[in-house]
């Protein structure tokens, strides 16, 4: 049995079906990306999956359990995190402060909760920030908080909403680099991202949606040749480079 | 250059209650909080004067209450504009008990708590089930609190329209009745103390920094566990309770209640709201800094202007009120902590 298991979930906002009998299987470990044009549904999956939004129909199952209609706190203390696309940084308290909410999650003890958040901060590569006000933070460093008060709630799936959008390429390679590290340490990753460098680099195995539908699935080299997924979205260049 | 020398022995405790006391901002609000607490208690030694004892003994009160809408609006961002309903439940609560059944205000003020702490409870839950938040949430309970006072002036039991007296006695200490106004300063005070201290715990535990998490963003802290429904009812709570307990005192000290004086508005950014804005919403020194500032600032101007005097405190507040939020957005706290900052940043590079 799969670790996460959409289960044809569909997200309808007035008559637009933003997300239509959606199903996916992620496995312990694995990362995999969700790809897709802009309005494809991407972050509204995401939404549905980490109890944001309820389903209109449709099953999501995490580690055996049903989370479909949990609120986004019971899910976070199940194992499943989440970022967002745009960064929320809690503006006016310091990054430590911030990453301690997230380690809040698995403790009552301000002091257990403290070194957990300096743990995910040096995992991060943010100790020389660790003091500083959140607002202070360069969109790098916003993006970095994002993940380590995520990795600070110990999960056991971390949804990433486009973490590299807006990064330069120096920027985006460091943090390429703990993801695989955040992997590595056996904690699975679902990523929805639209830089295709960063797609092809990570990811085992790319799911791709169009009009709130999944078009595709594979593995990276397969689903990149598939014609409807360079029609709707990769285009002639991609191919072509 | 004997002082030099004991400075230096690193085991005097002096030396060591003054590495705690100043140790980071959190300890050194709380240091400035306790020395102005520490100047309250000793001030009937120098001000015999009932009517600047009486200005002090409110100003003290108000710091109590302004902490009280500090948790709720400082900490978690919750707009409660009317948090002066909770002082009127506890103000009518201990009354009703030592005027009916005669109960102790020492144990009616308790019960008063409890009164308001479930008040609170009803609030959270309404506003929740119908996600009612910012100006929504605002005027909800500003519409309850006029609901409130119709109900209270047509209900024989609390005096209706009336209102309710404490019967005069002799110095009487179970029915905190005083001649003086000394004791009632010091009542003032211990309420101050306790609700200093319990903002502190609060702030530094993960209930407070939940509730900060909360105040920043409600989505960005639903996502990293936190039960963000439960954790702002037990916000309400706190508060609600606070004030319920702080309008028991207010009751026993100024002696009568009736509806339309507190369940008040003006009452409400008097008692309130005022202290916290002025001193740094959502700062821990930010409600006593402001309450003992703002009030006998307010007093003065007051005798100054010698006009009608319901009206003129109002606009002696609201300026204040509208100078601070001008000038000064993060309150009297805010500006010590910028001195505070640089004097750290000059330190440094000495």
């Amino acid at each position: 049995m799969s670790l996460l298991e959409v289960q044809g979930i569909s997200k309808r906002f007035g008559g637009l079906v933003a997300v239509g009998d959606f199903s996916l299987n992620l496995d312990g470990g694995q990362i995999i990306a969700l790809i897709g044009p802009n309005g494809a549904g991407k972050t509204t999956a995401f939404n549905v999956i980490s109890g944001f939004y309820k389903a209109d129909s449709g099953k999501v199952i995490f580690d055996g359990r049903d989370i479909t209609n949990l609120r986004p706190d019971q899910i976070c203390k199940l194992g499943l995190a989440r970022t967002f696309q745009v960064v929320r940084p809690f503006q006016g308290i310091s990054v430590l402060d911030n990453v301690m909410v997230g380690a809040y999650a698995r403790t009552n003890d301000a002091h257990t909760a403290r070194s957990k958040a300096e743990e995910a901060i040096e995992f991060m590569g943010m100790q020389k920030m660790a003091n500083q006000m959140a607002s202070g933070l360069p969109i790098a460093g916003r993006k970095r908080l994002e993940i380590a008060r995520a990795l600070a709630t110990e999960p056991k799936i971390l949804l990433l909403d486009e973490t590299m959008a807006g990064l330069r390429s120096g920027e985006a390679e460091e943090v390429i680099g703990m993801v695989r590290k955040i992997s590595e340490n056996g904690i699975a990753i679902f990523l929805v991202e639209h830089v295709m460098k960063v797609v092809m680099l990570l990811a085992e195995r790319i799911v791709v949606i169009h009009h709130g539908e999944k078009i595709a699935e594979g593995l990276p080299a397969d689903v990149v040749q598939n014609q409807q997924v360079i029609d709707a979205y990769l285009g002639e260049a991609h191919v072509a480079s | 250059m004997s002082a030099e020398i004991s400075t230096k022995n690193m085991n005097n405790p002096v030396r060591r209650i003054m590495r705690i006391a100043f140790s980071d901002w959190d300890h050194i609000q709380m240091t400035i909080c306790f020395a102005l607490f520490g100047l309250i208690a000793l001030a009937p030694l120098v001000i015999h004067s009932p009517y600047y004892l009486g200005i002090l003994i409110l100003a003290t009160l108000y710091t109590f209450t302004g902490v009280s809408w500090n948790i709720v609006a400082g900490f978690t961002g919750q707009l409660l504009i009317a948090h002066v309903s909770f002082l009127a439940v506890g103000a009518f609560t201990t009354i009703v008990l030592l005027d009916k059944f005669s109960i102790s205000p020492w144990v009616g003020i308790l019960i008063s708590g409890v009164a308001a702490a479930l008040l609170g409870i009803a609030i959270a839950l309404i506003t929740l089930r119908y996600g009612l938040k910012m100006d929504y949430f605002a005027l909800f309970t500003i519409a309850l609190m006029v609901a409130l006072r119709t109900l209270f002036l047509k209900w024989e039991l609390v005096g209706g329209a009336v209102g309710m007296w404490v019967r005069l006695t002799d110095n009487s200490f179970m029915k905190m009745t005083f001649q003086t106004k000394e004791p009632y300063l010091y009542i003032a005070l211990l309420l101050a103390v306790i609700g200093l201290l319990i903002q502190y715990r609060v702030y530094h535990s993960k209930m407070g920094r939940y509730f900060v998490a909360i105040r920043e963003d409600e989505h960005a802290a639903a996502a990293l566990g936190v039960n963000t429904s439960l954790y702002k009812t037990i916000a309400v709570v706190i508060g609600a309770a606070m004030a319920g307990v702080a309008g028991g005192f207010y009751v026993m000290y100024v002696t009568y209640v009736e509806p339309t004086q507190v369940f008040n508005l003006g009452l409400n950014v008097e008692i309130m709201m005022s202290a916290p804005i002025i001193g740094g919403l959502g700062s821990l020194a930010g409600p006593v800094l402001g309450a003992l500032l703002n009030k006998p600032l307010a007093e003065l101007a007051r005798g100054f202007l010698s006009a009608q005097p319901s009206g003129t405190t109002l606009i002696v507040y609201g300026s204040f009120l509208i100078l601070s939020i001008l000038f000064m957005p993060r309150g009297i706290t805010g500006l010590l902590h910028r001195l505070y900052l640089r004097l750290q940043r000059r330190e440094k590079a000495d």
